[in-house]
């Protein structure tokens, strides 16, 4: 299968969405002709027009807000949010209004709209570029999170978003725009809601997002030569959340680590663990472990930045502490 | 000590600054907050400042040349002189050993640079230097070329090339160090190719992490070992839910791997070690030497005593009567007894005494003897053998009773066993006689 890049992927996505559907248009910030700062977009301009990649001035609140109504009043916006950090200023739209139209006008609106961001650290772009911001929006009923874990699933999941009826954020991770992996020619959609098991094992499950199923993957493969048989799972989306394919890993191995890149506390990791201890409590012969990022504002020092995110070793020595038997916290 | 000049990083998605003019002269004295040079990034062109007062010296990069971020590109020393060369500021390892790691070769590291945004690595097309050449700063070193077009980069650094680290054709990460210029023509110039290097340390390591090489073969799944025993000050034995639930399912107890020393605590593994351990609990063989004896009374008189009890002394617990007097059957000051009634399994701790000193006792309290009360069915002949303690059972023949004494050969001697029968015998027929 040929392989192209997670930019590549969500460039076809977004083209192919565009070229099915002409309700669908993208708005943001230098998203036209800069085709945004990591060249996600690039061509689209040339395809489309002006007139359906709309470059805004910098006003997050207002173009989230445009595109808010425009969705209720019968179009598919893609709003293109350069940093998931920026994402601070565009809660009301997104939260109070967004997600709650459908409900609140008794079913008679729709806001069919994707909001396409990034996150992820260990890029050097300091405390308020490098954050990992959806465990905010994951916590809002009405809102749905997509975390694609490569390209393949950045297309996937991405068409699938654009033709949801409802609000869908999409968290790219901005380091892996580069990234390539087997993406097939043919159209295909990710359905949201399906955890992908990204390998088998039998000893210990590790729960990734995002770029965080890479690193499980390389952890699996430290593991793997000590002996210990990994199972690697990607919920894809975690809003709605695969449940049980976690709770049968969970079952299969009892023993779970939950990978994340958002802070660790009241984040992703404590309430997917916090589901396992729930469901499969009588099944685990370990503590669910968390691991997410350190909780400070990123560093901007590449030193002391690569030391709050989870790493391979980071997860490969829990896993071994896990299956060691050792006491994690006291008794 | 002189302070280095970097080209800084104006925007977020920047790689490289093109430095637009200097604002100094090499020699120059300069004071903090002057104006040093101006950068032209995608977004802007910006003055960048001193940071220190001194003089620049070392200017390594010319007006109109990109830059990468991060890169030293002049130094603000104490003398207009400077230092006489930027290598010599830097940590300089001390020999160039024979099959050098890349980190380990002296001198500047020539990095591959970033030429666009969206760049992760740059393909070498060629070198236009070879190991040990000497090499100006602005001497066009390789080059390179992206997804976008081939540029040529210059060295950088004045000196010469003690080692080219990838080969022309080799494609290296934006960032990594491609070759190594030193200030002293090396003894050893290294030509490398990542290939080679990569295959020397396992694996090609991604970015955000770098897996150390791993000696073969793959050893055995990591069994538990030296694990600091931990024990609950609450005496509640540490076991993980899993493995507490598969030993109730499987009636293994923990409180024996307590009692073996085991370290706490457990987990699904140790099960196997708890069912390894040496059953304290009547085996096959054991149940084969077991005692039972039977006693036949042709009259009871306990009917008519849990009455009288209930009536003159408040005793309204029959189980607690039949654990006092079967207690009183065994030679112990106090006894702890179990009496299985009705599907049900009660404990008590008998002292010696009166019988309105009979207490019930925890639930887990390993009992003495074990009383099993089947006068309320129809049961009348009981062979079920030893148990973890001497059971006696309590059945109806004809208007009196049938007792059954079935213990385990350690258990009770034949001459305790029969005793132990004879006295219950008696006080089962006479309640009242053990009273006076």
């Amino acid at each position: 299968m040929r392989e192209i890049t997670l930019s590549q992927a969500v460039n076809e996505a977004l083209a192919e969405e565009m070229r099915r559907d002409e309700t669908v248009f993208i708005i943001g910030e230098d998203v036209a002709e800069a085709g945004t700062p990591f060249k996600v977009l690039s061509g689209l301009v040339e395809e489309f027009g002006t007139g359906r990649v709309v470059d805004t001035p910098i006003a997050e609140p207002g173009f989230m807000g445009l595109a808010v109504g425009a969705a209720m009043t019968g179009t598919r916006p893609v709003v293109d949010l350069m940093f998931g950090d920026f994402i601070y200023l565009v809660m009301d739209q997104l939260c109070n209004q967004a997600a709650k139209t459908h409900y609140m006008s008794g079913g008679k609106l729709n806001v069919p709209l994707v909001l396409r961001t990034n996150l992820g650290a260990t890029r050097r772009s300091a405390a308020q570029h490098s954050q990992s911001l959806h465990a905010l929006v994951a916590h809002i009923p009405g809102l749905k999170v997509a975390l694609p874990s490569s390209a393949y699933e950045a297309k996937g999941l991405m068409k699938t978003a654009i033709r949801d009826n409802n609000p869908v954020v999409i968290f790219e991770d901005k380091l892996m725009y580069n990234d390539k992996a087997p993406v097939p020619e043919e159209e295909f959609l990710i359905p949201f809601g399906e955890a992908n098991i990204k390998r088998e094992g039998s000893d210990i499950t590790l729960i990734g997002t995002s770029s965080m199923v890479q690193v499980c993957e390389a952890a699996a493969d430290i593991l793997e030569k000590e002996g210990i048989s990994a199972e690697v799972i990607d919920p894809r989306t975690i809003v709605p959340l695969d449940e049980e394919a976690l709770l049968k890993s969970a079952k299969k191995t009892s023993r779970v680590i939950v990978v994340d890149e958002g802070h660790q506390s009241y984040g992703i990791t404590g309430e997917i663990a916090g589901r396992i201890n729930e469901k499969a409590f009588y099944h685990l012969d370990a503590p669910v472990l968390r691991m997410g990022a350190m909780d400070v504002p990123v560093p901007f020092t590449p030193a002391l930045e690569d030391l709050t995110v989870p790493t391979p070793e980071t997860v490969a020595e829990n896993a071994r502490r896990l299956m060691s038997g050792e006491m994690i916290h006291a008794a | 000590m002189p302070h280095d000049v970097i080209m800084p990083a104006l925007g977020m998605a920047q790689d490289t600054g093109h430095i637009v003019a200097w604002h100094k002269n090499p020699g120059d004295a300069v004071t903090e907050g002057d104006v040093l040079f101006e950068v032209e990034t995608d977004k802007a062109t910006m003055e960048v400042e001193a940071q220190t007062t001194g003089f620049l010296t070392d200017v390594a990069a010319e007006a109109g040349t990109d830059v990468p971020v991060g890169q030293v590109i002049a130094l603000i020393s104490d003398t207009p002189e400077g230092s006489g060369g930027m290598p010599d500021l830097h940590d300089t390892p001390e020999e160039i050993v024979a099959s050098p790691e890349p980190s380990a070769i002296a001198g500047q590291q020539v990095i591959m640079p970033a030429l666009g945004m969206a760049q992760d690595t740059g393909l070498i097309v060629a070198w236009h230097k070879a190991p040990g050449d000497a090499v100006a700063a602005s001497d066009i070193l390789f080059e390179v070329e992206t997804d976008k077009s081939t540029m040529e980069v210059e060295a950088g650094h004045d000196g010469f090339i003690a080692a080219l680290l990838a080969e022309a054709g080799e494609e290296a990460p934006v960032g990594e160090a491609i070759a190594v210029i030193s200030a002293d023509k090396p003894e050893a110039p290294v030509q490398l190719s990542r290939q080679a290097q990569s295959a020397a340390s396992g694996s090609a390591a991604p970015s955000k992490a770098a897996p150390k090489p791993v000696a073969a073969p793959p050893p055995e799944k990591p069994t538990r070992q030296e694990k600091p025993a931990v024990v609950s000050d609450t005496g509640r034995i540490l076991a993980s839910p899993k493995a507490r639930r598969l030993a109730l399912e499987q009636g293994l107890d923990l409180t024996r791997l307590v009692k073996a020393g085991h370290p706490q605590p457990y987990h699904v593994s140790d099960l196997d070690v708890l069912k390894s351990l040496p059953d304290d609990t009547p085996t096959a063989v054991q149940a084969a030497a077991a005692r039972h004896l039977v006693a036949e009374l042709p009259t009871e008189g306990f009917t008519a005593f849990t009455a009288w009890a209930a009536e003159t002394a408040g005793l309204n617990d029959s189980s607690a009567l039949l654990a006092g007097l079967a207690a009183a059957s065994l030679d112990l000051a106090t006894a702890t007894v179990a009496v299985e009634a009705f599907g049900e399994t009660r404990i008590y701790t008998v002292p010696a005494g009166p019988f309105g000193a009979i207490a019930e006792a925890d639930p887990e309290a390993r009992p003495d003897l074990q009383v099993r009360d089947l006068r309320c069915s129809r049961i009348t002949t009981v062979q079920l053998g030893a148990e973890a303690c001497p059971v006696l059972s309590v059945a109806v023949s004809g208007a009196g009773l049938r007792l059954t004494l079935e213990c385990a050969a350690p258990q009770l001697s034949a001459s305790e066993a029969v005793t132990l029968l004879s006295n219950f015998a008696g006080r089962m027929e006479q309640p009242l006689r053990h009273l006076l």
